[in-house]
């Protein structure tokens, strides 16, 4: 059996844990009713995997249908990896009535003719979302299916989520999104994250935001644990105040999960004691990263307790508000103008 | 009292030098244990008139001094009597003028009330108003009757489901909420946070990425003409919302119809009916390219039956698609046999 297919298939039965293999494998569908019964899932995957290799053997399946399982797990598990955010700019006046087969056509011609040997695969999933994924190859050799790189992308919106691209890929790739979505440019968006569901949820505005209203919702009510009586916090109206600013900047509820913030500063040295640093011309450079399992819940936390200053400086809520996790500080503007 | 039984020792002595209190001991009965003598209330030198001074024995002198103490403390009642009654004078003034601003105040909105009266009958007339020479009194009952009139104005716009406008940060901004419904249900509120000073600008919004919200504040002219700009912007959010609903029940309610391609925007439906009885399969792609409107611009039939698009019964269903919102008109088509 060719070797691509025996080691993709080796690595993908490795990836996906035993007990999403038999979903994952009654979704791909390739497999007969009687094929799919003599599988035993309980074994261990070595012997899984030569079981699975038999199958495909005598059902002749080619690399392509190894990359489309291979496209289901990824699509079922999009939290895995590390996924970049683009934004595409300047719309063309029929951007807004791209539909799927259209994009389809269009993006697998474009890219076919930016590279000889490429092989796309592009899936709708039922969140409205796009995924393609790409093996890419080039003049001399064919895709590699081993390092294929996914790109997800919600029709009628600016954003493209992007896993494993290579910065040879970059340029190719860019062209042809931005032809087939008929938009003019793309550009980084600066954010990033494992989970693609939070940078998704957060570029989408598709988490609970708190505004300043006349009219609460009388339904909202938390419910409040009945504290004791007798016991009344000294500063309670001082609390309830930075939480309310504290949610106003990032939002209530469960916050979209991103494990990191970057500052890269461009600014010069201000502390007037340390006469050596003053005096350089050049800007004092500088980088600040806060991570964390859960960011944004983190920052939130520290407003409403205290620990961070309320209002909630710009250098914070910028991270919800403009949807970037990499920010360019440089002294031209107040607060975090970033550049790249 | 001294229990005169001579061999009770139990020393009773209440007497005081002689003198015997006013009032006679509670229990009668020694209370020594053993001597049961009931003692006798013996009032040793009653007290003489208060005009026997001189010469009058020691028990004479204490009992002057107590009537001396007796007159003092009816003194001091007295006293009290008076600073008592100046109290509650001083109480009937202070009740008097809040009298007197109560009435004024009632005096105040009854004026007020007759003045609402006239003005919302001068707009609903349309007539001129007359400013006559006022006095400074009455300008400001005005003022106030109109600031009245508009709150109970935005009130009205709310409760039929319009954006509600508040202001923020001591008047250099406002928040605006935008409340979607369709067919008498609430939908999602979106909100927008813009900065008055120094130039209209959006600061904040929860608005998804979909809605061309740059677009339609540019040619809106959002700096001059915020209602123009909210209006068009209440208008899409609410027609997007309807699309989205009537998805929804179709999704729910018609699940014998296939739906083959949606977009997050709703501005794109596929659907994939059955006949029934021929089991022919028609597609049916609805257009909404007004996306103001819940209603498709351009319904298109597709069907393996060549004839059947330019059916009359088909047509009549092409002209009910354009026409109905689709969740309604599939009920339609049901109950006429033209689907399953």
């Amino acid at each position: 059996m060719d070797n691509t297919v025996k080691r993709l298939l080796e690595r993908l039965v490795r990836r996906i844990p035993s007990r999403m293999l038999k979903t994952t494998l009654d979704k791909w569908s390739r497999l007969t009713a009687t094929q799919r019964q003599s599988i035993d899932y309980t074994e261990s995957k070595w012997a899984l995997t030569e079981k699975l290799l038999a199958i495909c053997e005598e059902n002749e399946l080619t690399v392509k249908h190894i990359a489309e399982l291979e496209m289901i797990h990824v699509i079922e598990n999009p939290n895995l990896g590390m996924w970049h955010a683009f934004q595409l700019m300047d719309p063309q006046d029929d951007a807004h009535s791209v539909e799927l087969t259209q994009f389809k056509e269009q993006f697998k011609s474009h890219l076919s003719e930016l590279i000889r040997h490429v092989s796309i695969k592009i899936k709708k999933h039922t969140d409205e979302a796009v995924w393609i994924r790409i093996a890419w190859g080039d003049t001399f050799s064919r895709p590699n299916h081993l390092k294929p790189t996914y790109v997800v992308h919600y029709l009628q919106t600016p954003y493209v989520f992007l896993s494993s691209l290579t910065s040879k890929q970059k340029p190719l790739l860019s062209q042809a999104l931005v032809l087939s979505t008929r938009y003019q440019a793309i550009k980084d968006a600066n954010l990033s994250g494992r989970k693609l569901t939070a940078i998704r949820d957060l570029l989408m505005k598709q988490y609970l935001q708190v505004f300043p209203t006349k009219f609460p919702s009388p339904l909202a009510e938390r419910n409040r644990v009945v504290s004791n009586l007798h016991i009344e916090k000294e500063q309670a109206g001082s609390a309830a105040n930075r939480h309310q600013m504290a949610c106003e900047a990032f939002g209530d509820g469960l916050l979209p999960q991103l494990q990191s913030a970057v500052y890269k500063l461009e600014t010069k040295f201000r502390d007037h004691t340390n006469k050596t640093m003053t005096e350089r011309d050049e800007p004092f450079r500088c980088v600040v990263k806060f991570a964390s399992t859960n960011l944004l819940e983190s920052l939130r936390h520290s407003a409403s307790s205290g620990v961070a200053s309320t209002p909630v400086t710009p250098l914070l809520s910028s991270v919800p508000l403009k949807g970037k996790n990499y920010f360019v500080i440089t002294d031209n503007g107040p607060g975090p103008s970033s550049q790249k | 009292m001294v229990c005169e039984r001579k061999q009770c020792a139990s020393g009773d002595r209440t007497e005081v030098g002689g003198v015997v209190t006013q009032q006679p001991p509670k229990s009668k009965t020694c209370k020594r244990s053993g001597c049961l003598h009931r003692i006798k209330y013996v009032q040793k030198n009653k007290e003489k008139d208060s005009g026997n001074m001189e010469g009058a024995p020691a028990k004479g002198v204490l009992s002057h001094l107590s009537l001396l103490e007796v007159k003092a403390r009816s003194r001091k009642t007295q006293l009290q009597q008076q600073s008592r009654v100046m109290e509650l004078k001083a109480k009937v003034e202070a009740l008097k003028t809040q009298r007197e601003q109560l009435k004024a105040q009632i005096q105040t909105h009854q004026d007020l009330q007759k003045l609402r009266l006239a003005m919302d009958k001068q707009c609903a007339d349309e007539e001129e108003e007359n400013m006559e020479e006022e006095s400074e009194n009455s300008k400001l009952l005005r003022l106030m009757a109109r600031h009245t009139q508009l709150k109970d104005l935005l009130h009205a716009h709310h409760l039929i489901g319009g954006y509600d406008i508040i202001k923020t940060r001591k008047g250099k901004g406002a928040c605006v909420s935008i409340a979607t419904a369709y067919e008498d249900v609430f939908l999602d509120t979106f909100n927008l946070e813009i900065d008055l000073k120094p130039t209209v600008k959006i600061s904040r919004h929860n608005i998804p990425p979909f809605i061309p919200l740059n677009n339609l504040a540019e040619q809106n002219n959002m700096q001059t003409d915020l209602r123009v700009f909210l209006d068009t912007l209440s208008k899409h959010l609410n027609a997007f919302a309807g699309r989205k609903q009537q998805l929804k029940l179709v999704k729910e309610k018609h699940k014998s119809v296939e739906v083959m391609e949606s977009n997050v925007l709703c501005s794109l439906l596929v659907l994939l009916f059955t006949v029934p009885r021929e089991k022919t399969a028609v597609l049916c792609t609805l257009d909404y390219t007004d996306h103001t409107r819940c209603l498709p611009t351009r319904v298109h039939l597709e069907s393996e039956d060549k004839q059947l698009p330019d059916s009359p019964q088909w047509k009549k269903n092409c002209t009910l698609l354009m026409e109905t919102p689709v969740h309604k008109a599939l009920i339609t088509m049901k109950k006429m046999g033209s689907i399953a």
